[in-house]
């Protein structure tokens, strides 16, 4: 159990250009992961570690992680590759899940931007505890001071300086330690060798005051902090017990500055994540029951349990697909059998391998709270492995239907090759993205759960696999109903030579709440023979495509048939599929299809004084308000708005509260459009079949 | 949903004076811990929305999914009580007559609740005639926020209820018998009542009813488990 109260999995986040790589690199050096520190894409055509997939391949041995290993002073350390964009997909959403806390990198000059705000509140939602690092306060214009007021007032941290600069900009020269009262100074050619001194004489009264500050913030967590500062005895062990407990509960951000590129202050960064952040068992994980319903089960992160692991990565590498797992409960051992939920399949554990910057290690065993890989597993990522009968998985396995789509064309063969390429691989990854080729157009559509998730795909086609494409208007995956039961009661009958067709179906449409489509056979007497019975399943299914009201899938529907007449020659399957098909047409109006629409689960969230306006902007688009909450001086509102009226949100929540406001959303229900919409959704779609085609 | 409204808590106002709480007016409901406040005010809340009327629920300590949670399942319980078949409108209803507003991590405030209000009103055109207040520390809360509390009632033309804990050690009582932790409140509550388990069922009591305090026959018996009134 002291082993894994010594593991800390975290994430590294920053907007662009802060300097993640830059200091992700330092950690892997001061930790002896690798041996020389190359400039970040520097002259010598070597990048950072974690970045640079070219540098890789030319070595042919290491491979760019999703989890890279270290240790730091008797911790381990596994640091989970944020991805770059920032926008929320299934990716993100995984990394965020298996760290357990995060080091939120700022720049000195910069402060906080538009990117840190999402990538902090994503880790907010997740519930992620984090320290701060002001990176770059050797450049012109550093100001950590004015960068942790924003830490309070733009991201609403309980922000709280560890540290204080000594010198600035190019004066930067070291850090005073708040908690030991000392000045570090990072020597030797590469800062190796930190150097403990007097605080400078002209900074002691600040030092003081900071101090105080930092006391005042930690005591709030410990009351034997509390005595010792009465009693004037606030030794570093209780500050740092103190802190802890504010970070780990998400009430305290300490805040850490240097600068990485000039490797000063970042031992002290991977102190702070060894003393502050939290180990596995300080965080609560849940996995699913899928035999209760889905329920919430607990998971204890006890190697002694049977397993609950996460795939929450998949990477392709010259020795095949590698399959990064966060163990959550139990341990793996290399030969052991473990379970794939969804498919309920067994799979024996071939090689366990842990990464490191530069190399593999392989592994006999992993106990729970770590984070490994496995090789030669065929699973998708997002899959759940268990042992000892467990049903659990640790994502939802509902998954619903996409509610958007776009059309994507390649610009050249290069690229047609490519997107290919891509589009297999998103697939795998993620259930919610599908890919298809239209029948009537030939275009390629590729369908998901919002215009961002498509955008960050059709982003990650350029960025990753160079297919540039170009793509075509969103569209809303609108979809029929019908309302009320009708009867049909159909004959199809050709007489064109010799043999002839024949076949009749009579039953009844009714709307169904509980699935797609059904289909209930109640013939009697073998009126219509059971093997033409399929045949006319068949045709009803085949008629679902394509509504006859406004031509969008059809949902929602349950067909029963109860009689019917065959002929002994005349009759064959594709006759009843005919039949059947009349049958749906005949029907399908007078059961009054309605047009539905995808409605969104949308939360806004930003400072309060924008309560009114984001309402406002709410309520104009159709949208209903469900809650507004209030969190320090922040409001999050809960609002259920039709895919529709979404489309351009962004850039009109931008305007209306000055960048300061994020929103999300996710797919929630398919809700009837009003009567006065659904005429000019047919007016429009009239206009487009007329050769008004958008493109 | 008649029918709900035949046995919802708020029936023991029939017995009372004016029959309701009635805009600008302040009313609470004491009880011990465990008893069933939430669930009694919650109650109170769905009598309103079937009333048609739209309702905000203000709640100080849970989010507004634990909230809307709990109204799922009385919703529920509700429907099995008194055996009716779940229906859209009645759910159209709860979505569209109901309001959360949440504090959470002691972000409430009356400047707040009056920006948020004022907000409902001139933005979403959402006039409630009824706020439930859940969570309030009655004993950390000084008189002040009352009072404001009831012109915020008044401004905003609503009937506010409250839920206070009482403790079964403080037996503290006002002159007229209003228990501790209202008993030095109780001119600015119109309406207080009382939940206590007894033998036979939990005891809706009417401790003060407008003008009126120690209301005779004033007190209703409900359904220990789904708070629903029996006589
Ligand atoms: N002056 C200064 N430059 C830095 C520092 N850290 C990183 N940089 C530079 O900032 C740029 C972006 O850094 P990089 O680590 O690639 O940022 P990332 O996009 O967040 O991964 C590079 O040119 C770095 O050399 C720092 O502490 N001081």
């Amino acid at each position: 159990m002291d082993e894994i109260r010594k593991l800390r999995n975290i994430g590294i986040s920053a907007h662009i250009d802060s300097g993640k790589t830059t200091l992700t690199e330092r950690i892997l050096y001061f930790t002896k992961r690798i041996f020389a520190i190359h400039e970040v894409k520097g002259k010598d055509g070597v990048g950072a570690t974690m970045d640079s997939m070219e540098l890789e391949k030319e070595r042919g041995i290491t491979i760019a992680s999703a989890a890279t290993h270290c240790e730091w002073k008797g911790h381990r350390i596994n640091i989970i590759d944020t991805p770059g964009h920032v926008d929320f997909t299934i990716e993100v959403e995984r990394a965020l899940r298996v760290m357990d806390g995060a080091v939120l990198i700022l720049c000195s000059v910069g402060g906080v931007q538009s990117q840190s705000i999402t990538v902090d509140r994503q880790m907010k939602r997740y519930e992620v505890p984090r320290i701060a690092f002001i990176n770059k306060c050797d450049r012109a214009g550093a100001d950590p001071y004015k960068v942790v007021d924003q830490l309070r007032e733009k991201l609403g941290h309980n922000a709280v300086f560890m540290q204080i600069p000594i010198g600035l900009e190019s004066e930067l020269s070291g850090i005073v330690d708040l908690v030991s009262m000392k000045a570090l100074y990072f020597e030797g050619p590469n800062g190796d060798e930190v150097r403990t001194g007097e605080i400078p004489p002209s900074m002691v009264d600040e030092a003081m005051l900071k101090r105080e500050e930092l006391l005042d913030a930690a005591s709030m967590f410990s009351d034997d902090l509390m005595e010792a500062i009465l009693e004037e005895n606030p030794t570093p062990d209780l500050i740092h017990e103190a802190v802890r407990n504010g970070t780990v509960s998400r009430h305290l951000t300490p805040v850490f500055l240097g600068s990485a590129y000039k490797n000063i202050g970042v031992q002290a960064v991977l102190d702070g994540i060894n003393r502050y952040l939290p180990s596995p068992p300080d965080v609560k994980n849940a996995a699913l029951d899928i035999d209760r319903d889905e329920a919430e089960v607990p998971l204890e992160t006890d190697p002694d349990k049977p397993v609950v692991a996460l795939a929450f990565k998949l990477e392709v590498t010259p020795y095949g697909q590698l399959t990064y797992l966060r163990i959550y409960q139990g341990s793996i051992g290399k030969g052991d059998d473990i379970t794939l939920t969804r498919t309920g399949r067994k799979i024996k554990v071939g090689r366990l391998v842990r990464m490191h910057a530069e190399q593999m290690e392989d592994l006999t065993s992993a106990k729970a709270g770590d984070i490994v890989a496995l090789f030669g597993v065929d699973c998708y990522s997002g899959d759940t492995f268990t042992s000892g009968g467990l049903n659990y998985t640790m994502s939802s396995m509902f998954v619903p239907e996409p509610v958007i789509s776009l059309s994507i064309s390649p610009e050249d063969n290069k690229s047609q090759t490519n997107m290919s390429k891509a589009l297999n691989r998103f697939v795998r990854e993620d259930p919610t993205f599908r890919s298809y080729v239209d029948q009537e157009s030939g275009e390629t559509i590729i369908s998901g759960m919002g215009e961002l998730h498509l955008e960050v795909y059709v982003e990650r086609m350029k960025r990753e696999f160079s297919a540039r494409v170009t793509t075509g208007m969103p569209q809303v995956a609108y979809r029929e109903a019908i309302t009320r039961r009708a009867d049909f009661d159909y004959t199809h009958k050709k007489q064109t030579g010799g043999s002839g067709q024949f076949g009749r179906v009579t039953g009844f449409m009714e709307p169904s709440e509980e699935s797609a489509y059904e289909f209930v056979n109640q013939i009697k007497g073998g009126v219509i023979p059971t093997e033409y019975i399929p045949a006319v399943d068949k045709g009803f299914q085949s008629c679902l495509n394509k509504g006859a009201a406004l031509g969008f899938p059809v949902v929602g529907m349950k067909v029963t048939i109860n009689d019917g007449k065959s002929h002994s020659v005349d009759s064959s399957e594709l006759a009843f599929t005919q039949a059947a098909i009349g049958a749906f047409k005949q029907a399908y109006i007078k059961a009054r299809p309605v047009i539905l629409e995808p409605v969104m689960k949308v939360s806004v969230e930003g400072p309060s004084e924008f309560q009114g306006s984001i309402m406002g902007s709410i309520n104009q688009r159709r949208g209903l308000i469900t809650s507004s909450t209030e969190d320090g001086d922040f409001t999050t509102i809960d609002a259920e708005v039709p895919l529709a009226e979404m489309f351009g949100y962004a850039t009109v929540l931008r305007s209306l509260t000055q960048g300061r406001a994020e929103f999300t959303m996710e797919f929630l229900k398919y809700s009837r459009v009003p009567r006065s919409l659904s005429e000019e959704l047919k007016a429009n779609l009239r206009g487009k079949s007329r050769g008004e085609k958008k493109s | 949903m008649k029918d709900f409204i035949s046995v919802s808590p708020l029936k023991v106002l029939e017995r009372s004076s004016e029959q309701i709480l009635g805009p600008g007016n302040l009313g609470v409901l004491v009880a011990r811990a465990g008893v069933g406040k939430t669930a009694c005010l919650i109650h109170i809340a769905f009598d309103k929305i079937f009333r048609k009327e739209k309702l905000v629920h203000v709640s100080l300590e849970e989010g507004p999914d634990k909230v809307a949670s709990y109204y799922r399942v009385i919703y529920h319980d509700l429907l099995k009580a008194l055996n009716v078949e779940d229906d859209h409108e009645y759910r159209e209803l709860l979505e569209r007559n109901r309001m959360t507003l949440a504090y959470i991590n002691q972000s409430f405030d009356l400047k707040r609740l009056q920006a948020n209000l004022r907000n409902l009103t001139e933005r979403l055109g959402f006039r409630p005639s009824t706020l439930i207040v859940d969570g309030l520390d009655f004993e950390e809360t000084e008189r002040e926020v009352f009072e404001e509390l009831k012109k915020v009632a008044g401004e905003f033309e609503v009937e506010i209820w409250f839920s206070a804990l009482s403790h079964r050690h403080i037996t503290e009582t006002s002159e007229m018998g209003i228990p501790y932790p209202v008993h030095k409140l109780d001119d600015l509550f119109t309406i207080i009542m009382q939940l206590q388990p007894g033998q036979t069922g939990i005891f809706l009591k009417l401790l003060k009813d407008h003008d009126g305090y120690s209301v005779p026959e004033g007190s209703m018996r409900l359904d220990p488990n789904t708070f629903l009134a029996l006589d």
